[in-house]
Parts: structure tokens; sequence; C-alpha cells
């Protein structure tokens, strides 16, 4: 697949005196992240702490250009991002950033199999030992051909985890990822999450409300 | 079937989409339907007529016994030409010359010889269409060439020849006979001699028609010179069968020459088509709104899941794939549906209707309009579609 603007790899991304225009005007506590300048490197782990309705999922939104109501700018690889076009962003969805959205957006008429089959068919193609084994070890090997809609919201959180491994990325990005976890599970979704991001080089950018993943940060900003 | 597939398929109701179906091939069908008969049909009333166009109306006054009595010619006036020349549905007027002296015919047939009075019209050359070099005459030659009425072939064979114990002639033995013209001025003092042939037979001109500058110079030569008002007209009109034409006709008591059905049933045939193919169009506009509204309205149902696949990566157009497909599918079935009825349906009249003269029509005009109609409604589908799977990309 070719594309002008793919991002081979892509090695940083950048927020720039971002803020939500929801934000505009109002005070708001200080913030490494909003009306700053803030890089996510290749490589490198990062863990954004904030309080409840401080934007988490706003800027993972806008990282992954699902949103562009922000002021302020957007870069990849030092460029703005505003010129993408919607085919640039789906192929940075699938080569360039893995993303877990918190709300999950799994389709609950699907089994847990299909859920996964559907990323892993469309950009990742790994083998199928290798994500039953990741199954195997978050404990929902059991559920593999259980509509995703009847697993427990914490299965359903793991499934998540799982599928967003399965493509190549240089950074993932991790919205609240274990709020529905036990503390057993949570380290070993952080080892394997740990594991792929090291074996492709990549960025973790994990959020938090206070749950977060339990891995070696970085790096901590404080949203 | 695909994981997607299935996930986009979704809220899909068959009902709907053969709702859509059904809608759009009634509709199509009347309008296929429509068009076909319409081209085989009016074949009918164009009856082939090689030297005149059915778009030509023959005028004349009509006789009245005041004329018999007070033996005063029904002629045009230059008010009444200029007059009729500014009518809206005028394309051109022309007007009949006849001849200023006495004609005999006659013809040596060995055993039987005949011989008749005759009289001769002219029209512009613009309205006679004789193909090749037929109908040619210039000063000097010695042959004219004439275009009789179909019907007086047929008084002759019918009529005539079986009365007089003379043999029928058909149209082409009729073109073979060598004729005489004598051409003698009132007085009997000047004559002209020249031969003559049949050119053509013509349904709708109701004359013996020579060429013009012929006439023009036999009159010259053997005329008393006196104006004269031309008795009949040729009129060029844009729209055969329009009732002002016969409302003007019936203001100055003029009538036309020749069958003037033909063109007045021309014309409801094209009314009645033009009311059909109108109801089928509204049919196939509102069934077009059918597929519209209920695709949008499965792909409104299924946004989130639109949604979250371009946020898996999935490309716009593998999302907007199903529906594509589904718009297409259903297009096309009822196009094709709506050809197959067509084509029964004609196969159902075309006897009857040639058996009433007409002339098998070609479909591929028809088919193009289905085929040109079934694409710009899955063009549009699809714009449509496209447009929803856009505004699913953002949220």
């Amino acid at each position: 697949m070719t594309n002008r603007n793919e991002f081979k790899p892509l090695e940083s991304i950048t927020l720039r005196d971002m803020l939500p225009v929801v934000f505009a005007g109002e005070a708001i506590p200080a913030s490494q992240v909003w009306q700053s300048d803030v890089t996510f490197r290749r490589g490198e782990s990062v863990l954004v702490e904030a309080a409840s309705g401080a934007g988490k999922s706003s800027m993972c939104a806008y990282i992954f250009g699902a949103r562009t109501d922000y002021s302020g700018q957007l870069l990849f690889n030092g460029r703005d991002v505003s010129a993408l076009l919607p085919d640039d962003w789906q192929l940075a969805r699938r080569v360039n950033i893995a993303y877990l959205p918190q709300e999950l957006s799994l389709f609950p008429e699907l089994t847990a199999w299909e859920n996964i089959q559907l990323k892993n068919c469309l950009a990742g193609n790994l083998e199928d030992s290798r994500i039953e084994d990741w199954m195997e070890r978050l404990g929902i090997l059991f559920r593999r051909d259980y509509p995703a809609g009847r697993m427990s919201i914490g299965q359903q959180q793991r499934l998540a985890i799982i599928r967003a491994l399965c493509q190549p990325f240089d950074f993932i990005m991790l919205d609240e990822p274990v709020s529905h976890l036990d503390e057993t599970n949570n380290r070993i979704a952080a080892a394997i999450i740990t594991e792929e991001a090291r074996r492709r080089g990549a960025g973790i950018i994990s959020t938090s409300v206070g749950n977060h993943l339990l891995l070696d940060y970085d790096k901590l900003l404080r949203l | 079937m695909k994981i997607i597939d299935r996930l986009l398929r979704r809220n899909t109701s068959a009902a709907r989409v053969a709702g859509f179906v059904i809608s759009n091939f009634i509709g199509l069908a009347i309008v296929l339907g429509g068009l076909q008969f319409y081209l085989d049909a009016r074949s009918i009333w164009q009856q082939k007529d090689s030297f005149i166009s059915t778009d030509y109306l023959v005028i004349n006054k009509k006789v009245t016994s005041g004329n018999t009595i007070s033996g005063a010619d029904a002629g045009f006036t230059d008010a009444e030409l200029s007059d009729l020349k500014r009518q809206p549905w005028v394309r051109g007027v022309g007007s009949f010359l006849s001849n200023d002296f006495k004609a005999y015919m006659s013809v040596d047939g060995g055993s039987h010889s005949l011989s008749t009075q005759m009289f001769f019209e002219a029209i512009p050359d613009d309205y006679v269409d004789v193909k090749g070099g037929e109908w040619h005459w210039e000063p000097g030659m010695n042959e004219v060439p004439i275009i009789i009425n179909k019907d007086y072939l047929a008084l002759y064979n019918f009529g005539f020849a079986s009365s007089a114990g003379l043999p029928q002639m058909s149209e082409g033995i009729m073109s073979g006979i060598p004729m005489r013209l004598v051409l003698r001025s009132d007085d009997g003092r000047r004559v002209m001699e020249v031969k003559g042939h049949v050119a053509g037979f013509s349904n709708r001109l109701n004359t013996i028609l020579v060429p013009r500058g012929f006439l023009e110079e036999a009159n010259s030569r053997l005329g008393r010179g006196l104006p004269r008002l031309p008795k009949r007209v040729i009129v060029d009109v844009s729209r055969p069968g329009d009732v002002a034409i016969a409302k003007y006709l019936d203001e100055h008591d003029w009538e036309v020459a020749g069958d003037k059905s033909a063109s007045q049933a021309s014309f409801l045939l094209r009314v009645v088509t033009a009311i059909v193919m109108g109801i089928g169009c509204v049919i196939t506009l509102l069934s077009f709104f059918v597929l519209l509204l209920s695709v949008s309205l499965i792909m409104e149902k299924n946004r989130d899941k639109l949604h979250s696949l371009l946020m898996l990566g999935y490309d716009l157009g593998t999302v907007a794939s199903p529906y594509r497909r589904l718009v297409i599918g259903a297009s096309a079935s009822a196009g094709l549906l709506a050809l197959a009825s067509m084509f029964l349906l004609r196969a159902c009249y075309l006897g009857a209707v040639t058996g009433l003269g007409a002339q098998p029509a070609s479909v591929w005009l028809t088919v193009v309009v289905a085929v040109a109609l079934t694409a710009a409604i899955i063009m549009l589908n699809v714009l449509s579609v496209n447009r929803r799977v856009r505004s699913a990309w953002r949220r």
C-alpha cells in the first residue's frame, strides 16, 4: 500500500499549544498537556494521568484523527496533520497507531474471536496460536466463540486489549485500559503490551484516572 | 459471508428492499413499455411517402355552392397567405401552381390505346423529396417526370380497367409506360408536345405533379398570362396534429387535403405515450426515493458500527461496499426485470401492431434508456452512500 502521507515509521507525536474548544475561555487547572508543547516519542512509555473530565479521551481522539475540535496544532514527525486526508488517517490507523478506546468499541453480536479477526485480517495477520496464547494468559480463551456482548466488562476489556495488539504500530494508545481489571490481569496485560511494544520499538501512551496500567513508565504527565 | 458484510447488513429490511425492487420494476417497465410501444406503433401513421414529409399539410379553401354558381375561384389572397405564414406552427408555405392551358395525355399500347384530358400542378421543389436525379427538369428536356396519387392507380386498376377490359397494372409497370403529353393553348394555336413518365406514387399528394420549372415554362408559352390566385398551398408545419392548426383552419373555413386523421392519431399517440411515460417516470422517481431512504435508514442505524470499523482502520470504500452492492444489486435486478417485461409486452402486442401496418422499430433506444435510468439511480444512491460513510468517519 503506497500513500503520500505514509509515516515509516511515525517517530513522534507533538501536541503544540493544543486545547479542546470546549475549554476555551475557561479557567483550567495547570496541565502538562493542554496549551503547552508535548512530544510523545517512539519507544517511550508515557502515563497521562487526569481527573475525570480533564479531556483524556478527547486527547486520544485528537491524536487518532477521530475529532478535530481543538485549537493549536497536532504534529506527526513534526508535520501538521491538518493536511491529512481520510485515507491517510485510515492507513495511519492500520500501520502507525494502535488504539484502545475507553468505550472499547467491540461488536457485541460478534464472537470474541470474530472481533479480533476483524482487526487481525485487516492489518495484523498474526498467527492464531499467538492470539490464543494471549487469550489464554488473560483468561478469556474459554470465551473464544462467545458473543462479545455477553462477556463481562472485564473480559471485554481484555479482549479489546488483544485486538489493539493485532496490527503493526509505532504507538499504542490505551485509554483507561485496566479500569475494570484486577491487579493480576492488569500485570499480565502490562506484560503483554510491554513485550509487543518492545518487539516493535513502539511507544506507549496510557491514560488513567487512578487505576493505571502497571508499567515502568519513562514519563508521567498530568493532564 | 464476510464478517464485515454480516455486521453492516444488520438492520437491512428485506421488505423495504423488495418494495424498492418492485416499485422500481413497475415504474421502469411502464416507461420502457410505453416508449417501445410508441416507437413500434408510430410507423402506422407515418405512412411511407418518399415524396412528401408528414410535416407537410396541403390546404385548400372549401368549395361552396356559391363558387359553383358564381364561377369564382376559391384562391388564396396575398393577405391570407402572409397571415398564414405568421402562424407559430408554420415553418414555410408553398403555393400550388396549376396549368393555364389544355393538356392531353395518351398512351400507345398497341391494341389498347388510351387518351385523356389532363391537368397538372406543381409545388416548389423544396417540398418534393425525390432521391437522385429523377425529379429533374430543365429547359430543352423533352421528357417530364410525373408524380401521381396512389389512389389514381387504384381507381384505374379496380374501377376503370376491369370495366373497360384493360389489364391491371402494378406501380412498376405503370412507371415504365411511356406517355405522350400534348399541351395546347386555349385558342388552340400554340402546341407543345413532350414525353412523360410516372416517377413515383404519393399517398399524400392528391394531384398530378410535374416539376415547377416545366409548368412555369409551359404556362408562359401556352397560357393566357392572367394573374391567378393559388387554389391550394402546401404548408410545412412544426407540430403536425397540433390543435391550433385545426382551430385556425376552422376559423378560416379551410380544409386539409387527404387523410388528416393520420396526423391527429399520431398526435394522440404522442400525448397518450407522454402521459403513460410520465406516470412511469413518477413511479420510478418515487422508487428511487424509497431506495435512497431505506439505505440511509440502514446506514443511520448502523452508524456506530460504521464509525467503529473506520476506527479500526478499514478504508471508506470497504465500509461502503456492502451498501454499494445492495444498491447495485437491487437496481440492476429491477432494471433487468423491467427490460424483460418490456420484451414480453412487446411480444404480446407486436403481432397486432404489425397487423395494422406498423414497421417494428429497433429496441436499442429502449435498452439504452433502461441502462441510463438504472445507472442514474445507482449513481445517485452510491453518492449518497459515500456521503454517509464520510459523515460517519468523524463522529
